[in-house]
């Protein structure tokens, strides 16, 4: 009883004093995880914290469930829609990409460590996959928002090179203990049967579930349990089955995530916590399971393997890998840059620890010293590199809370509430007279005025800080946060000097275009459409934010529908 | 100096014009261009109403800046309109217009079409001058201030 209250006493503190202390890590601009890892090497044998861990075993069977925990909640995550513009270039990233960084690492390990080509293998494919959780946390915080083509790529990457990772491991490290197939065709065999059986079982299994959730009714803080239970037990019978369990819940979370449902709010909302819970548990055990004084041993080597995967491997995968998709250089730059390592390869280097491999511990180590490098060094750059590289888009406010109203299957209205942002062009404006940027009338419920509600504000004009309570269709929501976010005034994300002085009608034709600004166009382009001739001129799914100098002038793509252009912006004179 | 002051003659600043629609302002200031410098004011009317068809010229905030080439004119000409009552205007912020800078080209200024329009977007994005143009009580008042304003 003794040791249990002491156990829980433990987990209790560590994990409050992390919770308090991610609270910093937005204000040090540093991913909350390593906070949670400095926590657990605090914590730990070499630290003030001076306990004793190291328990494998213990580590692997929360490496699994947290990983499990973290998948289902980026499948969750992630929009179809964002497939638009970036599902080919990151399956590409996350599949070949993988395989290509694993072994090019890989030589490089062999030659540098001087160990066997397997050896050296396993170590690039530990390192191989990156972390978005890291990233996307950094940049809510720092106010960034990326191009959609940078931000879905990195994003849809980062969610899908994880079951690719895991596989190859999974593999490697049979063949190295003996207990696996060793032939390349067997090899390549296994690669395929973990592959399909996990998409196969994902995919029924995320169909199922969603249905489930449309068709059963429970209690709001139930759903997100059936979906946690329903993806685990996926998961686990995917690995039993002899498929990849990673993949398998992965994707039943994107079908089940884009599903829009009445209860996918409130899924989400927990998952959240969950998610949260999961690499904020991992990372706290990992620091404990490592003793730092160790990291110094192979700390030239550690920097090493660093160094190489940051500044060659990464980037030439990357360049080679998107360069077809035409993507511009600095983009590719931005992602080479932002491929963040993070929990995935710690647990994936507790693998050949149960393995019994030997030199496992080596891996362990330097794996971990390359992931404190990813973390410090690229994590505390991500904001400085999206400005440096010219991959931000301007933004509008984020509404401060947003509640759907559904009848039947469909959402019909959402609630949402805006703080008015100083500067904002919502400034002045009556609330009982809101319209939208294209002119639609908006309700205004309620306005908080110095944290007093004012219920009938038909009278007086919005000021800055005020909250507001709006009534809106849900497509007019994202118009909406243009309103209320803040109009910077000048520099290079100010909208006048981002998207230039006019928006055009992108289905207006080229030719006019031509003809008011006395321009020349060759006789196929003065047949388009302005949207066309953009998309044409930049030969790739445009994205908010692309540009393309005609003339003296220049045009950047300013909204988009579905896949067509919708308004463009004109700028008098070029950008840069 | 900006380069606005030399194309805006004092006469060409008109101070609650009353209209109805984005149309009828075109014909108004059609007619003034044709009183004050002999363009024929349906010229006037279809460049604008054409270069209106690309997207509005709004900038937002109640203001626009309609332009467009005319055949003939040997430098550029503007106009200043404040309305008495708003009109709609397809603005991107959604909001309807009451002051407008019509800005008339000679065709083959293209370089200077777009500096112009650039300098007078610029104007326009600066708070206090906006500001004090909307509580301007006459047009020799407005005259002035486009006389005095700078770039900074």
């Amino acid at each position: 009883m003794d040791q249990v209250n002491t156990l829980l006493l433990l987990s209790g503190v560590l994990l409050f004093l992390g919770v308090l202390a991610s609270t910093l890590s937005a204000r040090l601009g540093l991913p909350f995880l390593l906070i949670f890892l400095v926590v657990g090497m605090l914590a730990g044998e070499d630290g003030p914290g001076g306990i004793r861990f190291d328990d494998f075993g213990a580590s692997f069977f929360v490496g699994n469930l947290a990983l499990a925990i973290i998948l289902l909640d980026g499948g969750l995550r992630t929009r179809i829609s964002t497939f638009r513009v970036a599902l080919w270039p990151a399956t590409a990233l996350a599949t070949w990409g993988v395989i290509a960084t694993a072994a090019l690492l890989g030589a490089f390990c062999t030659w540098l460590l001087g160990v066997d080509w397997r050896y050296g293998l396993l170590m690039g494919s530990i390192v191989g996959s990156t972390d978005a959780a890291a990233v996307f946390n950094l940049l809510r915080h720092s106010g960034v928002r990326l191009n959609e083509r940078v931000g879905a790529t990195l994003e849809i990457e980062s969610g899908a090179n994880d079951p690719m990772a895991i596989l190859l491991v999974t593999v490697l490290v049979g063949i190295i203990a003996g207990t696996g197939v060793s032939t390349p065709e067997g090899v390549l065999l296994q690669l395929v049967t973990q592959f399909v059986i996990g998409a196969a079982l994902g995919i029924g299994a995320g169909r199922l579930l969603a249905e489930l959730l449309r068709r059963v009714r429970l209690a709001e803080g139930l759903y997100a349990l059936l979906i946690i239970s329903g993806g685990l037990t996926v998961f686990a019978a995917t690995n039993q089955l002899g498929g990849s369990g990673f993949l398998a819940i992965y994707l039943a979370g994107v079908i089940v995530g884009n599903q829009r449902t009445r209860a996918t709010s409130h899924v989400l909302k927990v998952m959240d916590g969950m998610a949260w819970l999961a690499q904020a548990g991992m990372f706290l055990l990992l620091g404990l399971l490592v003793t730092p004084s160790h990291l110094v041993n192979y700390f030239w080597e550690s920097l090493a393997v660093a160094l190489f995967l940051t500044f060659v491997a990464r980037p030439l995968v990357v360049a080679v890998t998107l360069k077809p998709f035409r993507f511009p250089n600095r983009e590719i730059a931005y992602i080479s840059w932002v491929g963040l390592r993070g929990a995935v390869p710690i647990v994936l280097a507790v693998f050949p620890v149960m393995a019994g491999i030997p030199e496992s511990r080596l891996l362990f180590d330097v794996t971990f010293a390359v992931v404190l490098f990813s973390l410090l060094v690229q994590g505390a750059t991500v904001p400085w590199a999206a400005r440096r590289l010219d991959v931000e888009v301007p933004h509008g406010a984020e509404p401060l809370e947003s509640k759907e109203v559904w009848i039947g299957r469909e959402t019909v209205l959402a609630l949402v509430a805006f703080r008015v942002e100083a500067q904002s062009l919502a400034i002045g404006m009556l609330p009982s007279s809101l319209t939208d940027l294209r002119g639609r009338p908006v309700r205004c419920a309620a306005l908080v005025r110095r944290g007093r509600p004012l219920l009938a504000p038909s009278a007086t004009a919005l000021k800055a800080d005020d909250i507001v309570w709006l009534l809106a269709s849900p497509e007019q929501v994202e118009n909406l946060t243009a309103l209320f976010g803040r109009q910077e005034q000048s520099g290079h994300l100010a909208v006048r000097n981002f998207f230039g002085e006019f928006v055009l009608d992108a289905d207006s034709s080229a030719a006019a275009l031509a003809a008011t600004y006395g321009m020349e166009l060759d006789a196929a382009e003065s047949e388009r459409s302005i949207g066309d001739l953009l998309a044409k001129r930049l030969g790739r799914r445009p994205v908010v934010g692309d540009r393309v100098g005609i003339g003296s002038m220049e045009l950047t793509v300013r909204a988009i529908s579905g896949n067509r252009v919708d308004s463009v912006g004109l700028k008098m004179s070029k950008s840069h | 100096m900006n380069q606005i002051a030399p194309i805006l003659p004092a006469a060409n600043v008109v101070v609650g014009l009353d209209s109805s629609s984005k149309k009828r302002v075109f014909e108004q200031a059609g007619l003034l261009f044709e009183n004050h410098h002999g363009i024929a004011r349906a010229v006037v009317y279809d460049a604008l109403f054409d270069r209106e068809k690309l997207g509005s010229t709004g900038l937002g905030q109640g203001i626009a800046i309609p332009h467009g080439r005319i055949k003939g004119i040997k430098d550029a000409l503007g106009a200043f309109i404040r309305l008495a009552a708003p009109v709609p205007f397809d603005a991107p912020d959604g909001q309807p217009v009451d002051t407008l800078f019509v800005l008339l080209v000679p065709a083959a200024a293209n370089e200077r079409h777009l500096q112009l329009l650039s300098e007078l977007a610029q104007m326009f994005s600066d708070k206090p001058f906006r500001d004090s143009l909307a509580a301007a009580p006459d047009a020799a008042t407005i005259h002035t201030l486009f006389q005095q304003w700078r770039a900074n």
